[in-house]
């Protein structure tokens, strides 16, 4: 990789980390996705926001039900790397999904999505979500997990106006976003909080390509 | 929303009601200080002022083609399946949305933050209706609850504790709630979630509505306005016509600067941008239902004026409430009606009408802060003055009036401030304070001892004082001000002596008078003018190097507003332009031009602290010279907040006592902590107010302005 180019790596992950996010590297696809399963493995069961006709644990910290069933979004993933992840997820117990987020709208443990690209003078990915269980899984998942290669990091907002020009107008409707960190607020007191709404974690997985 | 005051007195009561709000003051003063640092170092990353100048012309150039803009992107949004309309003014677009969500058989809406939709009113216009709406925004849910209006355009809940939030969150659930803020956000996650679920229609605004490819942006810190416009079945997003731009990279290049200014953040953590109607698996046919709604309501006239039409830069950061020391001490319910801060007293003109606005858009202190820091590089303080002025021809002004006759008639002020004198005799006793001066120009002041007019102005001291020099380095010319002229003149002599020590020739023109910024202030545009070419002729600027003024707010005055007042009036705009060519603050002139320096000076040792004057250190960017200059003469030790405005404002300490003194009083209080016996000042207004306010106070303080510490400490 030409230095300069490592520049606007460190850059990338400097700033996404300064959002709070998780940012970690990944020889290939195996590592990623082995990464995806052992972080929804290491953290407690979501947490149910919503009534779901599921089996339900135990209240969780805000005093609602935690799911049993564990649930790992991926619906974006390319096919071979979706039944890669549904293989690791099957020998944990975990459920794997593609589709049929608006049923687990209550919260799920993990989704994980693909970035187009990240630019590095904030540390933001930017995803399509034109596929409605994507953007689902990223905003319902209590961990929203990126895969961004390293390739695709760009500078600045201003360097990549074309890439986001032909993303428009590739199709003829798209729902594009610029993620930079977890859902968060500062309205009660100005105090930092994160996940009043969408993830509470946001981890980014740089790929080699 | 809240009430407009009606009437500058009622409208003092309520800020001596959000004066004594401990709570709100705390806040906002550690808020004002956190920000200035924060705000700083998250610009140092990119070149603020050319982003800034970026987004004012793509702003400016896209206002010129608003229509063009709304025809474009209406076709590029239509081709993508989504639904275009126009909306006159507020009830149209409230009708507009209302029939959508009939036609689409809707019961629930959940909204994300748009200050446009408050500007129509919409939440209530849709429950008069018959909807089920909520707020999906934490701080706008929040005040929903409490049936207020945002307090702030990006905080809106900024004025409230925990403790009342707790309160709200504990009626609104059933349950006791804790105070702790992370639990109460988790609170709102839950509660919040489940009215997504719930809901058929979206309602969000727009940040940017970018017209290539028909796409509406959403900005939000928190992705309520992801949920807003992807889980409902029917999403409508409300959007001012001013918010079209051209290309995705006009918008990209405002998103550099948006979030830096609103919260020091890089980016906000959500930015998207909808093009078309995306699939919706709640939707029968599998299609979400979209529409974008665009709001006129004046916009379209607004954006054909030269001058007013810069208000279309905006892009609702909130930084002008951010950095305004009004703001901070009274909060955004008393300092805007719907749109808050600076912009705010402007857009509630515009909007809401002069009756709301007449009152609320006194109440700047002209301090040039929020000029400094706009995204759009918007000359707010001048757009501002410009209202007043504007009501003023609608509606008169009374005090105004008095003040503009007065003052536009050079002899007859000048003969009054002479009587003033005579007229204080008895109640002065001889001391250096008195406490009623003429109230047209000073007003009632109990926070601050009043100075009382001189025994002898600087006009008539000047045929006796005036130095001949020979073979004289520069010439210049003293602009004096009536401040220094009739009630500080001891000031002027002071830089004269220092200019003659150093071969410089200087000449006091009399037929100068008022630089006409009490009239700007008040409105009084007519008399304004006439008062500037009174000095611009008085003034032969061809045979000067300089024209010096010991004022900044003169200095300021002279050179920027001058040219202002008198665009496209041929002859005398391009001698007003001549002339604020010439013209020069003290400090800068003897600083820059002479060259002073720590040789020429026996440095006292004094602990001297510094107050920098508005319209020095913004209005004409003077920064280092003044602190160098007191370094050389004596020990200079930095203040906190030096750049923060002392309160003076000129008639609005007169307007606004209350504010202005306790401008005053937080700006004491750090002179007290720096330790230094004396406080210099390169400006007489300031020097009124501060040495007003330590003789009040019985402190330990000399307040001097520049020209008279360089004076006394320099090398003869
Ligand atoms: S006027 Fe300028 S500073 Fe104020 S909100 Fe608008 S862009 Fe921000």
């Amino acid at each position: 990789m030409a230095p300069e180019h490592q520049q606007v790596l460190d850059t990338f992950s400097a700033n996404a980390q300064a959002t709070t996010a998780v940012v970690t590297e990944a020889p290939n696809m195996a590592a990623a996705l082995q990464y995806v399963v052992d972080v929804c493995e290491n953290r407690p069961a979501a947490e149910l926001l919503a009534d779901e006709d599921v089996e339900k644990g135990p209240n969780g910290p805000n005093g609602v039900p935690t799911r049993v069933q564990r649930i790992i979004a991926a619906p974006d993933l390319d096919d071979a790397d979706f039944e890669q992840l549904s293989g690791i997820c099957a020998e944990k117990g975990f459920s794997c999904i593609r589709q049929g987020m608006r049923k687990h709208l209550a919260g799920i443990e993990v989704g994980v999505t693909k970035a187009v690209l990240g630019i590095a003078a904030s540390g933001t990915c930017m995803v399509d979500s034109d596929n409605e269980d994507a953007r689902l899984a990223g905003m319902v998942s209590e961990v929203h997990i990126l895969l961004l290669k390293k390739s695709e990091v760009y500078p600045d907002l201003p360097s990549v106006a074309q890439k986001v020009r032909e993303r428009m107008n590739a199709r003829p409707a798209t729902y594009t976003t610029f993620i930079t960190g977890p859902s968060r607020t500062a309205d009660i007191e100005r105090v930092a909080a994160v996940g009043v709404h969408g993830p509470l974690e946001l981890h980014i997985i740089l790929l080699e390509d | 929303m809240h009430e407009a005051p009606k009437n500058l007195s009622e409208y003092r009561k309520e800020i001596d009601k959000a004066l004594d709000d401990n709570f709100l003051r705390r806040t906002l003063d550690t808020f004002a200080v956190a920000y200035r640092a924060n705000r700083e170092a998250i610009f140092k990353e990119v070149d603020e002022k050319a982003l800034i100048k970026q987004i004012a012309d793509a702003k400016d150039d896209a206002c010129k083609h608003m229509d063009e803009l709304y025809e474009q992107f209406r076709a590029e949004a239509e081709k993508r399946g989504v639904h275009v309309y126009r909306a006159a003014d507020a009830k149209e677009a409230n009708e507009i949305i209302a029939r959508i969500a009939k036609e689409n058989d809707v019961k629930k809406i959940v909204k994300s933050k748009s200050m446009t939709a408050e500007e129509i009113q919409l939440n209530p216009y849709l429950e008069k209706e018959g909807f089920i709406v909520d707020e999906t925004d934490l701080g706008e849910w929040i005040i929903q609850l409490r049936h207020e209006g945002p307090s702030h355009m990006v905080m809106p809940a900024i004025h409230l504790s925990r403790y009342q939030v707790a309160d709200d969150f504990t009626k609104v659930t059933g349950v006791k709630q804790d105070t702790d803020v992370q639990r109460l956000v988790k609170v709102a996650r839950v509660q919040l979630r489940r009215k997504f679920l719930a809901a058929d229609m979206g309602v969000s605004g727009c940040n940017f509505a970018v017209a290539e490819c028909g796409a509406v942006s959403t900005v939000t810190n928190e992705g309520n306005a992801r949920m807003v416009t992807t889980v409902p079945r029917v999403h409508v997003a409300i959007a001012g016509l001013d918010k079209l731009v051209p290309t995705i990279d006009v918008a990209l290049t405002a998103l550099q600067v948006l979030p830096r200014n609103a919260t020091a953040q890089r980016l906000t953590s959500y930015v998207t941008f909808i093009a078309g109607a995306t699939e919706c698996g709640s939707a029968s046919d599998g299609k979400k239902s979209m529409h974008v709604v665009f709001l006129d309501n004046g916009r379209s006239e607004i954006a054909k004026d030269p001058l007013f039409s810069q208000i279309f830069r905006c892009v609702r950061c909130g930084a002008c409430a951010n950095v305004c020391p009004v703001f901070r001490l009274v909060g955004g319910h008393k300092m805007g009606y719907i749109y808050i801060g600076a912009i705010g007293l402007i857009l509630t003109y515009f909007f809401h009408g002069k009756d709301i606005a007449k009152t609320l858009c006194q109440n700047c202190v002209g301090c040039e802060s929020c000029k400094n820091i706009c995204a759009g590089g918007i000359d707010l303080p001048r757009l501002i003055r410009e209202i007043r002025a504007r009501l003023v021809d609608e509606k008169g002004d009374s005090v105004g009036m008095l003040v503009s006759s007065v003052l536009k008639n050079r002899k007859m002020f000048h003969n009054l401030l002479k009587f003033a004198k005579f007229a204080q005799k008895p109640v002065t006793g001889g001391a250096p304070f008195i406490r009623h001066l003429p109230e047209f120009l000073l007003g009632k002041h109990g926070f601050k001892a009043l100075p009382a007019i001189a025994n002898e102005s600087f006009r008539d001291r000047w045929p006796r004082i005036a130095p001949r020099i020979d073979k004289p380095k520069f010439k210049v010319a003293i602009f004096g001000g009536c401040a220094q002229d009739f009630i500080y003149p001891e000031q002027l002599e002071a830089c004269v002596k220092i200019l003659a020590a150093k071969g410089v020739a200087v000449d006091y023109p009399m037929e100068q008078s008022c630089c006409g910024l009490p009239l700007e202030m008040l409105g009084q545009r007519k008399a304004s003018l006439q008062v500037a070419e009174q000095n611009i002729n008085a003034f032969d600027a061809g045979a000067y190097d300089a024209i010096i003024t010991l004022c900044a707010s003169c200095a300021s005055h002279l050179k920027h507003v001058y040219p202002q007042l008198t665009e496209n009036m041929g002859d005398l705009h391009a001698k007003a332009q001549a002339f604020a060519d010439k013209v020069m603050d003290f400090s800068s002139f003897v600083h820059d031009v002479l060259g002073l320096k720590p040789e020429d000076f026996n440095n006292s040792g004094e602990k001297v602290t510094y107050h920098a004057s508005c319209h020095l250190c913004r209005g004409l960017h003077v920064k280092e010279a003044p602190r160098e200059l007191i370094a050389d003469a004596a020990t200079y030790v930095p203040c906190a907040e030096e750049e923060v405005c002392c309160g003076f404002g000129g008639s609005y300490s007169a307007k606004f006592p209350e504010i202005s003194g306790q401008l005053l009083e937080n700006k004491l209080k750090n002179v007290a902590e720096t330790g230094a016996t004396r406080l210099v000042v390169d400006c007489p207004g300031c020097v009124m107010q501060l040495r007003g306010g330590a003789e009040k106070k019985k402190m330990n303080l000399k307040v001097s302005h520049m020209a008279e510490l360089l004076a006394e400490q320099l090398k003869k």
